[in-house]
Formats: structure tokens, C-alpha cells, sequence
């Protein structure tokens, strides 16, 4: 069978036609009142000025390339731009063009760019009008279309392999992305309301894991909050503000988590679809996430939900026994509201292949550990972490990827290849709660320093191969997995897993410092600032103190991110940059 | 009113974690079991030789060295507590009976581990796993927790006996401190109460910090008083409110708030009165640690209990609480800092408005309020509120009659 059954995208809509048109009316309004605010005069001074900027920026390009040698105008054709500052200009929301690779790898980028272009228009073309309708409903679905954006952003500065794997990985992403959004939009009760479709569907917390649903292979788990708020913050990061606003003025103190808090405020403004057969909240991974269902089951009272709760020690076998009972019991809460029946066929068959992709990833890290680490990046983080918790092995589309890229990456290590092409200086880690994707933090560090981010915290998890016979078994591995989500495995069960552990993975992945993102409101990682701080110097192992607040840039902006990176690397690491056109740009407004 | 003849002496033991009462008990060869948190049963730290005692951070000033440990936005309840064992206020202590309940108040025992905040050869920092519902395995869950990684650690390092029997005979002197503690608190539900707020505060606070033998003569000294007890004839107060959230051991936030003129009849702290001082009703058929863990479970009103059936017992709670102590209003109140509780606050404090009818104030205050002109300010509007209110009713009542 298909993954996802092509029959759920073609279940009969019922679209409430009235509504929309009122929802038009409403929109129509709002664009005509847009129109007569507007004033035109600062419109046509604004276009004249960028007309004027964008001369500029070509009579600049122009006397560059007039200013080259010959072998410097070749290795330009050839290897592409190295100064990828003047990509970004002050106040714009896009890059001001794309980044020129040298001719094949433009070429490569080129076909990516259209192949990804191709499967959203045929995933969205499976049941357009929900989807069109959804756009006019909530504003965070406008934001999706800057995602291509997103993928070159996440891509800059790559060449050879390097470039074919990141694109291969973040294909798979979006495809699961797409697919979702038209699920999402299809049962909405705002927009498509197929009620077929939504009794099929089993919403999660964002942060729950998606293995429970590979025994009910005829039902769709969808993380409920990933699409409005999550993901969507990643590709575009002021997107979340509105929300956050939302739920402090309704009295939520602003020292509270941004992602809980974002979804909180999604509810309030009313950004989630109503939608689904039941929804299983958890209380992973931290304190904030436990709290924030409370205002969710609030919103949707007529959706039943299951608290999927683990225990906090997990390392304690004794309290096995109760996660693998609540494991059940959310089994047996799922059967009774959708009907479907638990498939132990169906679920050791996706764990077998999640298996398979966990020692794909552990060739991976072997790679990375070495002197030419091949797989890093951006793209290949969100990938570990979406595989990891929302795919979990229940698409088989994925392994395919999988050994795409292995192929890629093997052969990449035979010819000692370089991830970033001629700019790799140093060897890092990150640790504590990253914020890679709002912005584009370890590409950027490697663009600009040198720097190779080897891998992060929240990529090292539980790698131990899942039970796939042994029933009762197989339903203790399934509570060692949850136990061990990301994040939870090192903000929970003491602080051994995130100080400790830190300098066991340090020896292991040879690193010259410790990209430490201080995310100002994360507590639980604020409570072991000062053990970090203290062991970290009895080691002798520099921390590159960094921070951050996830969606919310109006605490710290991606500039203030970078000058605090900027500063460690001049006065501590003594280095000079590789890019000196990154070193200070403005993007605060940039996708 | 006339002064109450132990009240001194009991504000006097609330100023020292390590106080008269208990260097005395721990002279006489008793251990001091430290603990934080309603998640842990108080009972079973008072088997056998052992006693309980409620860690708190009396006169907090600076807390910069905790700060540098955890952050200057971390739950300063937990970082005044780390403060005062890095200062050596727990050097008393031969152990600590932790749960992992949030990451804050984990940490901070963490730190008195690593920090080797306590000498004493035998001193040990537990740490319990808990859940997040109360089903039947929950409660099994909790019930192993504490037999394996409490009462075990009890007996393997202080020798301390910890069979049935007990432990029967400390949930019967517990029930007994329940009983003085309840009929105590009891009084505030008169029109005029021979009791104030602040001083039933002192009361249960004391009953907490205290080894139980020796608080409890006293406290049915006081309770004998208070019956005779000849309130003035007009109530001093302007309004009489209940207030509901966080962990409260700081005197200063009722001083603060009968100086403003309201008067606290209900308290429903994270542990005190209501839930802390019940008593438990034990039978002989089942487990008597699954017994007492069911206990605390379901009278536990931590937000960190994520089911719907315990977040409707919580407003539920505060309604019933607040109308059997004819409260005028309800104080919602967080420690700051605290996620759980920022996070029930504002929802609870608007549904206790919108749907409970209650006039309900809700803040956020430090550990330590000391003489917060904020929070001074946000009271006396409140109770003026609360005033205003009832002279409308009033009147509306004197048009109906009329």
C-alpha cells in the first residue's frame, strides 16, 4: 500500500460554501480598508529607492567582476561566490538573489529547486481547494510559501555531494510537510470539514513521537501544533510573535518557554484547526509542555484526550511497569475512539525500518567523528530530529533517502571531501536547546568562521535497536524510546544526562569548543549553567556562551546571535573570519 | 484580640530552618529528614527516629551564588534554597527527601549534592519519580518509589525501622497534628474570627518545620486558648479573601495582605493547610505506603497533574474552599519563575471569574515579598474592590426590601 493511502486525500469534502464566502467577505474588507490606508505616495518612494539599491548592487557586482583576475573570474564560473553577505539587504524579506555555485552545482541547486517545486504543486494539487480556502483562515499557512527560502538559506555555501545530500534530506521533510497541510486543511471543520478523513485522524502534542501510530496503520497521526506554530516559526521565525503577544496579554509572565507559550497563544487567537478522531497530549518534554495542554483540551472540549505521561527517571527500571501500562492505555484510548485496532504486523514492520535507520545514522556520526565529517549542517539536523520523532520509520519512502545519502556521504569520505568546500577551520558541538533553524546558525558558522557544527545535542538519542518480536518487550523498548525523546533525554532524570555527558560526547567527537546556546527562557537547562561553567574550566574545554529565544527575536535578534558568536572567535579562538561579508548583516526581517 | 501566648515563640522558630525544636530532637538522637514539596508524603519521614522538616529560606537576602548556578530567572524559591545550603544553613540536615517533580527544585538538590553542601558521613539527597496522573498504577508507581529509593535509603543508611507498625504510629500522630492543625483553622470560617489569618499562617507553618512530638503540646495549648478566646467586637478587616496557588512559607505576604485589610480565611498553598493537614483514613487489607501515596495523590492540587479530572479538582477546590470560609474573593498567586504555575494561573484566575463568579486578584510575587509597595498597592485596590462590591449588594438587597 501507499504511503500515505492515496484514498485519504480523495475521502468527499463538505465544504461549508456560505461560510467561506463570508470568510471572503471578510477578507475583501480587510484588503479594501489595506488599499485605502495605504499611502501610495511612500509605496512609489519606497519602489524608487529599491530600483535605486538594486542598480547600485549590480554596478557593485559589475566592478567586482571587472576588478577580477582571470583565474578569478574561472574559479567564480566554476566554484561560485565566496562573499554571501551581499545576499542579504537591510530591511528585505528575501535574499536578494540566489546564490551563484559555480555552473554544475547552480545546476544541481537549480533542478532541486524545480523537483521540490514539482512534488508541492502535485502534493497540493491532491485537494487543492481545502488548502487554497485554509490560506484565507490562518495567516500562518501565507508563511508556508516562503519555504523555499527556507531551503536555501539552509543550503548556502554547500557544493558537491554536500549539496545533493542536504537537498535530498530536506525533500523529505517537505514532502511530509505538504502531504500534512493538505490532511490538515482536508479535515478541518473551518475549511474541507471531511469528516471521513477527520475520524481517522489522531492529533498529538508536537513534541510526542510518532511510533505508537505505526501499529494503526489504517489511521493518521499528525502533530497537532508542528504545522501552525512549530515548523512554521523555523522557516519563518516572526511568525509566532502575534501568538506569543496573544497569551501574555491574556496573562501568561513572558519568562515562560516561547514554544509552549506560542501554542498556548495559537489557541487563543483560534490559529488551530478543529479537527480529529482524539488527541494524545504529553508532558514531554519539559514543565512548559506539560502545562500547555491544559489551555488546548480547554479550546477543543469535544475532543477526547489521552495524557501520555513518563516517568521523569526513566534510568529507574522499577517504574517500568507504569509506562509501559500508560502506553496501553493510550493504545486502548485510541482503539475506543477511532475503532481501528492495534496491528502488531504493521508495527514491528516500521520498527524493523526505523532500525535500519538508526544505524544509518550511526554510520553517520561514525563519519562525523572522524577528521573529514561529511554530513553536517542545518538540513541534516532537522532531518535526524524529524526522522527521529515525527517519522519514526512509518513512511517507507524514507528509507530510500537513507541510502541515497549514504551512498553520497561514503563516497564523499573516500575523497575526503570538505561540507562546505575549502572552508573548514573547526571542530564544534552544540548543546542545550538550539536554534540552528531560526537562524540559520550553523550554516552561518561555517560560512563565516569555519566553524563545523559535528552534531547537537538533541541529534543523540536513543540509538538501541527496538524489540521487533517479543511483544511485551517491544512495549518496553516503545517506553525507553519516549522516555528518551528529543530533549527529554537530557533535560530529564538528572543532570548527568546533560553536564556529564557533555564531556563524555566532547573526547568523543574531538571538538575545539562547545557551542553553548543559552535559550534565556529554557529553565531547565538554566539550573546547570553554573555546573557546565565549572567543569567546563577543570576540563579545559571552551563554551561559546550564545543566546537566544527561539521564535521570539525580539529578545535576542539573529545579529546580536551572531556578534556574540563574532566575539568569541576573534578574542578566544584568536581566528580570522573565512567570509568577512558575514561577519555583521542585517536579516531581522529575512525568512 | 490578646496576644497568643506561644506566638512569639512559634514566629521564633519559623526564623531558623534548623530551630530550637529541632537541634533539640536532633540532640536526643532523632535524624532530620529535609524535604520540599507536597509530592513527598511528610508522613514517612516522621517513622521511627526520624523527623521532618519543611526546608525553607527564612530572611533570604542576596542569592548571587545560587544565581550563578542557575540562573537569574529560575524559581527563586529553589535558588534561595541552594543559597542558604551553600551558606551551610542544612548542615543540620542527615537527609533529604527529594522529588522530581520540576526541573528547578531537582536541580537545586542536585546542587546540594554536588556542591557537598552537607558533611555529615551519612547524609544522602533522594530523588522519587513522579507522575503526572493518578491512576491505579501511578499510585503503584509512587508506592515502589518510596519503599525503594525513601524507606530503604532510611533504613540502609540512619538504621531507621521502617515496618507497618511503624509507620501506623506515625500516621497516627500525624492524623492527631491534622485534628489540632484543622479545628484550629476551623475558626476562621466564624463572622468574627478569634483567629488571624497571619496567625493561623504561623500555626501551620510551625507545624511543618517542627518535629511533630515536640510542636504538638504546644499547639494543643493553643488550640485550648483559642476557644476562650475573645475576639474585638468589630472584625478589624475590610474583607475576607481565600487565597489560592503556590508554595507560600513566607510570613511577609499575609502581613502584607491583612495590612491591607483583607483577611485570609482559606489558604491553599501547594502544601499547608488545604492540602497537607487531612488526615489518613488507613485500612488493613491494602499496602499501608499504597495507601498513604494514594493519599497525597488525590488531595495533591499541584498543577503538574495534567488530567482533566485533577485540573477541574483544583478550581473546584478553590470554590469550595472559598465559599466555606465565606471569602469575599479569591487570590490567585505564582511564584515567579515557577512554569507550572504561570502557566494554571492566568487560565484557573479567569475561569474562577468567568465561570465560578469569584472576584479574583492574580499575581505573581517574588520568594520573599518582603514590603512590596507593588504588591501593597495591588491589595489595598483589591480589597477596595471587594468593599465596593459589597456595598452594591447591600444596597440592591435594601431596594429589594424596601
Amino acid at each position: 500500500m501507499k504511503y500515505i493511502d492515496p484514498k485519504n486525500f480523495r475521502l468527499k469534502d463538505h465544504i461549508d460554501w456560505k461560510a467561506q464566502a463570508e470568510n471572503m467577505k471578510e477578507i475583501a474588507g480587510i484588503v479594501g480598508e489595506l488599499v485605502k490606508e495605504t499611502d501610495w505616495k511612500d509605496v512609489a518612494a519606497a519602489a524608487g529607492k529599491d530600483a535605486k539599491g538594486l542598480k547600485k548592487r549590480i554596478t557593485h557586482e559589475v566592478n567586482l567582476l571587472k576588478n577580477m583576475s582571470p583565474e578569478e573570474v574561472k574559479d567564480l564560473v566554476l566554484n561560485g561566490e565566496k562573499q554571501l553577505g551581499k545576499l542579504y539587504a537591510n530591511g528585505k524579506m528575501a535574499t536578494v538573489r540566489r546564490e551563484w555555485r559555480g555552473i554544475k552545482d547552480t545546476g544541481v541547486d537549480f533542478y532541486e529547486w524545480t523537483r521540490m517545486w514539482g512534488m508541492l504543486l502535485a502534493t497540493f494539487s491532491k485537494d487543492l481547494v481545502p488548502a487554497l480556502m485554509g490560506a484565507t483562515h490562518y495567516r500562518w499557512m501565507i508563511s508556508y510559501f516562503c519555504c523555499h527560502s527556507f531551503m536555501d538559506k539552509n543550503t548556502m555555501g554547500l557544493r558537491g555531494r554536500a549539496l545533493k545530500m542536504h537537498h535530498e534530506l530536506i525533500y523529505a521533510i517537505f514532502r511530509y510537510v505538504a502531504e500534512n497541510l493538505v490532511l490538515l486543511m482536508k479535515a478541518d471543520e473551518k475549511v474541507g470539514n471531511s469528516t471521513d478523513l477527520s475520524k481517522k485522524i489522531v492529533l498529538f502534542d508536537e513534541m510526542t513521537m510518532s511510533q505508537i501510530m505505526a501499529g494503526f496503520p489504517d489511521l493518521i497521526g499528525i502533530p497537532y501544533q508542528l504545522m501552525p506554530v512549530f515548523l512554521l516559526s523555523e522557516i519563518d521565525q516572526l511568525a509566532c510573535m502575534p501568538y506569543i503577544d496573544a497569551i501574555e496579554s491574556y496573562g501568561l509572565p513572558s519568562d515562560t518557554c516561547p514554544v509552549p507559550s506560542s501554542e498556548c497563544g495559537a489557541v487563543v487567537v483560534d490559529a488551530l484547526p478543529h479537527m480529529g478522531a482524539c488527541f494524545i497530549s504529553s508532558s514531554m518534554p519539559c514543565d512548559g509542555s506539560v502545562m500547555a495542554s491544559s489551555y488546548t483540551s480547554r479550546r477543543f472540549k469535544d475532543l477526547p484526550t489521552y495524557h501520555l505521561a513518563f516517568p521523569v527517571r526513566y534510568e529507574d527500571e522499577s517504574i517500568m511497569d507504569a509506562a509501559v501500562k500508560d502506553i496501553k492505555g493510550c493504545i486502548k484510548f485510541i482503539e475506543d475512539n477511532t475503532g481501528a485496532k492495534w496491528n502488531w504486523d504493521a508495527y514491528f514492520a516500521a520498527m524493523k525500518r526505523f532500525n535500519e535507520e538508526t544505524k544509518y545514522e550511526l554510520q553517520k556520526w561514525e563519519i562525523n567523528q572522524t577528521p573529514y565529517p561529511q554530513l553536517i549542517g542545518p538540513c541534516y539536523e532537522l532531518f535526524r530530529k524529524w526522522n527521529y520523532e515525527m517519522d519514526g520509520g512509518l513512511d517507507p519512502r524514507i528509507i530510500s533517502t537513507f541510502k541515497k545519502v549514504d551512498k553520497l556521504m561514503l563516497k564523499a569520505y573516500e575523497n575526503k571531501d570538505e561540507a562546505w568546500r575549502g572552508k573548514m577551520k573547526y571542530r564544534a558541538i552544540v548543546w542545550s536547546i538550539p536554534a540552528h533553524y531560526y537562524a540559520n546558525f550553523s550554516n552561518w558558522a561555517a560560512n563565516c568562521w569555519g566553524v563545523d557544527i559535528l552534531v547537537e545535542m538533541e541529534s543523540l538519542n536513543f540509538t538501541k535497536p527496538l524489540e521487533t518480536e517479543d511483544k511485551e518487550e517491544a512495549l518496553k523498548d516503545l517506553s525507553r524510546l519516549y522516555e528518551r525523546m528529543v530533549m527529554r533525554r537530557h533535560t530529564n532524570g538528572g543532570y548527568d544526562h546533560v553536564v556529564t555527558e557533555l564531556w563524555r560526547q566532547c573526547e568523543a567527537w574531538n571538538v575545539d569548543f562547545v557551542l553553548m546556546y543559552q535559550h534565556v527562557s529554557c529553565k531547565n537547562m538554566a539550573t546547570v549553567q553554573g555546573l557546565f561553567e565549572d567543569q567546563a574550566r577543570e576540563r579545559g574545554i571552551k563554551l561559546l556562551w550564545c543566546s537566544h529565544d527561539l521564535m521570539d527575536p525580539r529578545t535576542v535578534s539573529r545579529k546580536d546571535m551572531r556578534s556574540e558568536f563574532n566575539e568569541f572567535m576573534r578574542t578566544v579562538m584568536k581566528a580570522e573570519p573565512v567570509d568577512p561579508s558575514l561577519l555583521d548583516f542585517e536579516d531581522d526581517t529575512t525568512w | 484580640m490578646q496576644d497568643l501566648k506561644h506566638l512569639i515563640k512559634f514566629e521564633n522558630l519559623l526564623d531558623d530552618a534548623a530551630n530550637d525544636l529541632v537541634k533539640e530532637a536532633q540532640a536526643e538522637g532523632q535524624y532530620a529528614i529535609g524535604y520540599t514539596c507536597y509530592h513527598m508524603p511528610e508522613v514517612l519521614l516522621n517513622v521511627d527516629n526520624c523527623f521532618s522538616t519543611r526546608m525553607r529560606a527564612p530572611r533570604t537576602g542576596s542569592i548571587d551564588i545560587s544565581t550563578y548556578y542557575m540562573s537569574n530567572y529560575t524559581c527563586e524559591f529553589a535558588r534561595a534554597l541552594l543559597e542558604r545550603g551553600i551558606e551551610g544553613g542544612y548542615e543540620y540536615l542527615d537527609g533529604v527527601a527529594g522529588v522530581d517533580a520540576c526541573s528547578a527544585m531537582n536541580r537545586c538538590y542536585e546542587h546540594l549534592e554536588v556542591l557537598e553542601c552537607n558533611k555529615k558521613p551519612h547524609f544522602f539527597v533522594t530523588h522519587t519519580d513522579v507522575p503526572y496522573k493518578v491512576e491505579d498504577y501511578n499510585v503503584d508507581q509512587v508506592a515502589t518509589q518510596m519503599r525503594l529509593r525513601l524507606l530503604d535509603v532510611m533504613h540502609e543508611k540512619l538504621g531507621i525501622d521502617v515496618s507497618d507498625e511503624a509507620i501506623r504510629k506515625a500516621v497516627e500522630e500525624h492524623n492527631e497534628l491534622c485534628r489540632v492543625v484543622t479545628e484550629i483553622g476551623n475558626f476562621r470560617k466564624l463572622e468574627n474570627p478569634p483567629i488571624t489569618g497571619y496567625e493561623f499562617h504561623v500555626i501551620s507553618l510551625v507545624s511543618y518545620c517542627c518535629p511533630t512530638a515536640k510542636i504538638l503540646p504546644l499547639l494543643k495549648e493553643t488550640l485550648e486558648e483559642i476557644k476562650t478566646r475573645k475576639p474585638d467586637p468589630k472584625p478589624w478587616f475590610r474583607a475576607r479573601v481565600a487565597i489560592v496557588g503556590s508554595e507560600v512559607d513566607d510570613l511577609d505576604l499575609t502581613r502584607l495582605l491583612e495590612e491591607a485589610g483583607a483577611m485570609v480565611v482559606a489558604d491553599r498553598y501547594c502544601y499547608g493547610s488545604f492540602p497537607g493537614r487531612e488526615e489518613i483514613r488507613l485500612n488493613d487489607d491494602e499496602d499501608i505506603v499504597k495507601q498513604i501515596a494514594r493519599h497525597y495523590m488525590m488531595t495533591s492540587e499541584c498543577p503538574r497533574y495534567m488530567a482533566e479530572e485533577k485540573i477541574k479538582q483544583r478550581r473546584d477546590t478553590a470554590d469550595r474552599l472559598a465559599k466555606e470560609y465565606g471569602a469575599d474573593g479569591i487570590i490567585f498567586e505564582q511564584m515567579k519563575y515557577c512554569d507550572f504555575w504561570a502557566f494554571e494561573r492566568p487560565l484557573a484566575s479567569h475561569i474562577l471569574t468567568e465561570e465560578y463568579g469569584w472576584p479574583t486578584l492574580s499575581i505573581d510575587r517574588s520568594y520573599n515579598v518582603h514590603n512590596s509597595g507593588q504588591l501593597r498597592t495591588r491589595f489595598q485596590a483589591f480589597v477596595e474592590a471587594l468593599e465596593i462590591k459589597r456595598i452594591r449588594r447591600n444596597a440592591q438587597e435594601q431596594e429589594v426590601v424596601g
